[in-house]
C-alpha cells in the first residue's frame, strides 16, 4: 500500500476504516483533494457509521435469536417442570403422537394441526407449482414483449396483496359458490378451498422466481434445441425446464414457506375444527379422501391465532401453543435451509 | 433559540408534573366488554377530573393474567377467574349481564328448541333438522374456539357440560360466526343477543324452551341463558391508597343506578335484573 499511486487512494472506498486509512493519509498529505478529504471528522464518521451498521445487524441477529429463545423457553415449559407453570407437565408422546385435542379436558394431541398444516400446504403447492412454472415459461419465452411487461407488473402487484383480502374473497365468494355448485349446499370449508386460496396466494411468488430462472438461461440452449429440430414444446420440456430445475425448486420451496406460515386467509376458510382426524375416523364414507377435502380442519397457524390470546399464561394449554409456534419456526427454518442448499447446488 | 428551548422544557415538565398528580387507573381485558367500560371511563373522568382511566383490550385471559400479576388495576373478563387466579387473591365484581341466544340460518324451518333438543343438537345426537321438526337438512354446528368465553357459557348452559360434537365449524369471532350462519344452509350457533338484533335480516332467532331471548324475558326470570361481565381487582397489588380510592370509585360508578341504565343501550342488562337468580356463568 505505501507506494500506491494517488489516484488509487482517491478511489479507495471510504468504508474501509482502520489503521491503514490513517497511515495512508499521513504518508500522503497531498491526497487531501476537495472532493475526498480524509479529515478527522470524516474518519470519525466512518467509524461511527461502521458501528451503526454493526449494531443494526447485531440487532437483527439478536431479534431472531431472541424470538427462538423465547419460543423455546415457553414451548419447552410444556414438557419440563419450570417456574411459572400452573398445570401438570406433559409427556412428548401425548402431545406429538396423539390426535385428540381438547385442552379444557386436559388432552393435548397436536397431530391434527401438524397434519393439517402439511396437508393444506402440500395441496396448495400441488396446484401452484405447475401453474406457476408454466406461467414462468410463458412470460420468459413465449409472450410478446408488451405482455411480458404487463404480466410482470401484475405478478408484483399480486405478491403485495394482504392475505386477509384473499381470506375475505374465499369466505364470501368461493365457499358459498363451491357449496352451492357441487356439495348440495353442505358447507365447503376444509382443505380443498383453503388449498386453492393458498395456491392463488403463492402463485405470484413462484411465477416471479421461475420467470427469472428461465430468463437467466443462455439463449443458446433454446436456439440449439430448435436448430436440432425440436418443436417449441419439446425444447421447453426437454431442455429449458431441466436446465432451470434447481431454481424452479427454490421457487417452489419459497412458495411453500409462504404457504405454511399463512394464518389469516386459511383461518377464514378452513373451518378450524381440531377434531377433524377423529371425525374422519368415525365417518363411514365410501370416498374418505374426497370427504376429507371438504371436512372442516385446522392447522398450526390457525389454532395459534385463535387460542393464544385467550389462554392463561403458564398453563399447559398455553405452553403447548408455544410449542406449536416453536415447531412452526423450526419447519420454516428447515425450508429456508433447504432453499439455501438447493441454491448452492445450482452453482456447482 | 435557547430561551425558547428552555421555555419548552419547563412547559413540558409542568405538564408532566400535573399529569403525575392525576391518578391513572389502567383497565385491560375483554374486547367485548371494552366499549361499555370505555364509555363508563369517559363519564367517570368528566365528573372526577383528577382521575385518568386508560382502557385497553387484549382478551379476557390477558386481563385476568395482568390483574393477577399487578400489570393493570382492573381486569375485565367474560369468564370467571381460574382457581389459581382466585388463590392469588383476585376479587370479582359482576358489572353487567349478557344475555345469549340461539341463532340459525333462516331456511331451517325451526323456531324453537327444547333444552334437551338444544343439548342434543350440539352434542351430535341430533344431526338433521327434520328430527326437530324442520327441513330435511344436515345441521351445521358453528361454534367459537375452545378458549372463548361464549363457548364456555354455551357448554355450561346449553350442553350442561357435555362435550361438543366433533363435527363442528369453528369461527374466531362473533362477527365471523354470524356471517357463517347467514351464508351456510342448515347452520346453527349461539351468540350474544345484541348480535341477533343487529343482523335480524340475515339470521333467524331460535327460542329456547319456547321462550325467545329478550331483555324482558331475562328480567322476568323466564330466560335462563346469560352470563356476567366481570371486573377483577387484586387488592394485594393496590398498595397506593389514592389509586385504590380511584379504582373503588370507578367500580362503584359502573354499578351505580345511573350508569346501569346506560348499559341497556349497549346490549347489556343491569346487574340487579338478575339479582334474585342464581347462575354460575
Amino acid at each position: 500500500m505505501p507506494d500506491a499511486p494517488e489516484t488509487a487512494l482517491i478511489a479507495a472506498p471510504a468504508c474501509r476504516v482502520g489503521d491503514s486509512a490513517d497511515s495512508r493519509v499521513e504518508a500522503n498529505p497531498s491526497a487531501r483533494t476537495p472532493t475526498f478529504r480524509q479529515s478527522r471528522a470524516h474518519r470519525l464518521m466512518d467509524r461511527w457509521a461502521n458501528l451503526a451498521f454493526l449494531a443494526c445487524s447485531l440487532l437483527v441477529v439478536g431479534l431472531i435469536g431472541g424470538i427462538l429463545f423465547f419460543l423455546a423457553s415457553r414451548g419447552l415449559a410444556a414438557f419440563l417442570p419450570m417456574a411459572g407453570n400452573t398445570g401438570r407437565t406433559l409427556a412428548f408422546s401425548e402431545v406429538f403422537l396423539s390426535a385428540d385435542w381438547a385442552p379444557s379436558s386436559d388432552r393435548f394431541g397436536i397431530l391434527p394441526f401438524i397434519a393439517g398444516s402439511l396437508g393444506v400446504t402440500g395441496l396448495a403447492l400441488l396446484i401452484a407449482a405447475p401453474t406457476g412454472t408454466l406461467t414462468g415459461v410463458f412470460i420468459a419465452k413465449l409472450a410478446p414483449a408488451w405482455m411480458r411487461d404487463l404480466m410482470r407488473q401484475v405478478m408484483d402487484l399480486l405478491v403485495g396483496i394482504p392475505s386477509v383480502v384473499y381470506g375475505i374473497f374465499g369466505l364470501t365468494v368461493v365457499l358459498p359458490l363451491v357449496s352451492r355448485t357441487w356439495l348440495g349446499e353442505a358447507p365447503a370449508s376444509g382443505f380443498a378451498v383453503s388449498a386453492v386460496i393458498l395456491a392463488v396466494m403463492i402463485v405470484p411468488t413462484i411465477v416471479s422466481l421461475s420467470t427469472d430462472a428461465f430468463e437467466s438461461l443462455p439463449s443458446s440452449l433454446d436456439e440449439g434445441a430448435q436448430a436440432l429440430g425440436s418443436s417449441r414444446w419439446q425444447a421447453i420440456w426437454h431442455v429449458l425446464i431441466p436446465a432451470a430445475r434447481p431454481r424452479l425448486i427454490t421457487a417452489a420451496v419459497l412458495g411453500l414457506g409462504r404457504a405454511i406460515g399463512e394464518a389469516m386467509a386459511v383461518q377464514m376458510v378452513i373451518g378450524n375444527n381440531p377434531q377433524w382426524i377423529a371425525l374422519m375416523r368415525e365417518s363411514t364414507d365410501r370416498a374418505p379422501f374426497l370427504r376429507a377435502l371438504f371436512t372442516p380442519a385446522a392447522t398450526l397457524t390457525t389454532e395459534l391465532v385463535q387460542e393464544l390470546p385467550n389462554t392463561p399464561a403458564g398453563s399447559p394449554w398455553n405452553n403447548v401453543l408455544f410449542a406449536m409456534g416453536l415447531l412452526l419456526y423450526l419447519m420454516t427454518m428447515v425450508l429456508i435451509l433447504a432453499t439455501r442448499r438447493l441454491g448452492h447446488r445450482k452453482e456447482a | 433559540m435557547q430561551i425558547r428551548f428552555l421555555a419548552q422544557t419547563i412547559l413540558a415538565g409542568l405538564l408532566l408534573a400535573t399529569a403525575a398528580q392525576a391518578q391513572t387507573v389502567t383497565v385491560m381485558g375483554s374486547t367485548a366488554l371494552g366499549p361499555i367500560v370505555k364509555k363508563a371511563a369517559e363519564d367517570f373522568m368528566k365528573s372526577h377530573p383528577g382521575v385518568q382511566i386508560a382502557v385497553s383490550g387484549g382478551g379476557s385471559m390477558t386481563g385476568l393474567n395482568q390483574v393477577t400479576s399487578g400489570g393493570c388495576h382492573i381486569g375485565i373478563s367474560d369468564v370467571f377467574a381460574t382457581p389459581e387466579q382466585d388463590k392469588a387473591g383476585v376479587k370479582n365484581h359482576n358489572i353487567v349481564v349478557q344475555p345469549f341466544t340461539l341463532i340459525a340460518h333462516p331456511g331451517v324451518g325451526v323456531k324453537t328448541l327444547s333444552a334437551q333438543q338444544a343439548e342434543q343438537v350440539f352434542t351430535g345426537k341430533i344431526s338433521n333438522w327434520k328430527e326437530v321438526g324442520g327441513r330435511d337438512q344436515k345441521i351445521v354446528r358453528v361454534i367459537r374456539p375452545e378458549s372463548s368465553g361464549t363457548r364456555a357459557v354455551q357448554k355450561k348452559a346449553i350442553l350442561h357440560d357435555h362435550d361438543f360434537s366433533k363435527d363442528v365449524l369453528i369461527q374466531d369471532s362473533t362477527g365471523a360466526v354470524v356471517t357463517a350462519v347467514a351464508t351456510t344452509p342448515g347452520a346453527i350457533s349461539f351468540v350474544e343477543l345484541e348480535h341477533l338484533e343487529k343482523n335480524k335480516t340475515r339470521i333467524a332467532a331460535v327460542a329456547y324452551n319456547g321462550v325467545a331471548c329478550s331483555n324482558e324475558a331475562v328480567k322476568a326470570g323466564k330466560y335462563p341463558v346469560f352470563s356476567f361481565g366481570h371486573a377483577y381487582t387484586n387488592p394485594a397489588k393496590l398498595a397506593d391508597p389514592k389509586v385504590k380510592q380511584a379504582v373503588d370509585g370507578f367500580l362503584a360508578f359502573i354499578l351505580g343506578a345511573e350508569f346501569q341504565q346506560n348499559v341497556l343501550k349497549a346490549g347489556y342488562l343491569p346487574v340487579d335484573y338478575v339479582k334474585s337468580l342464581k347462575t354460575q356463568l
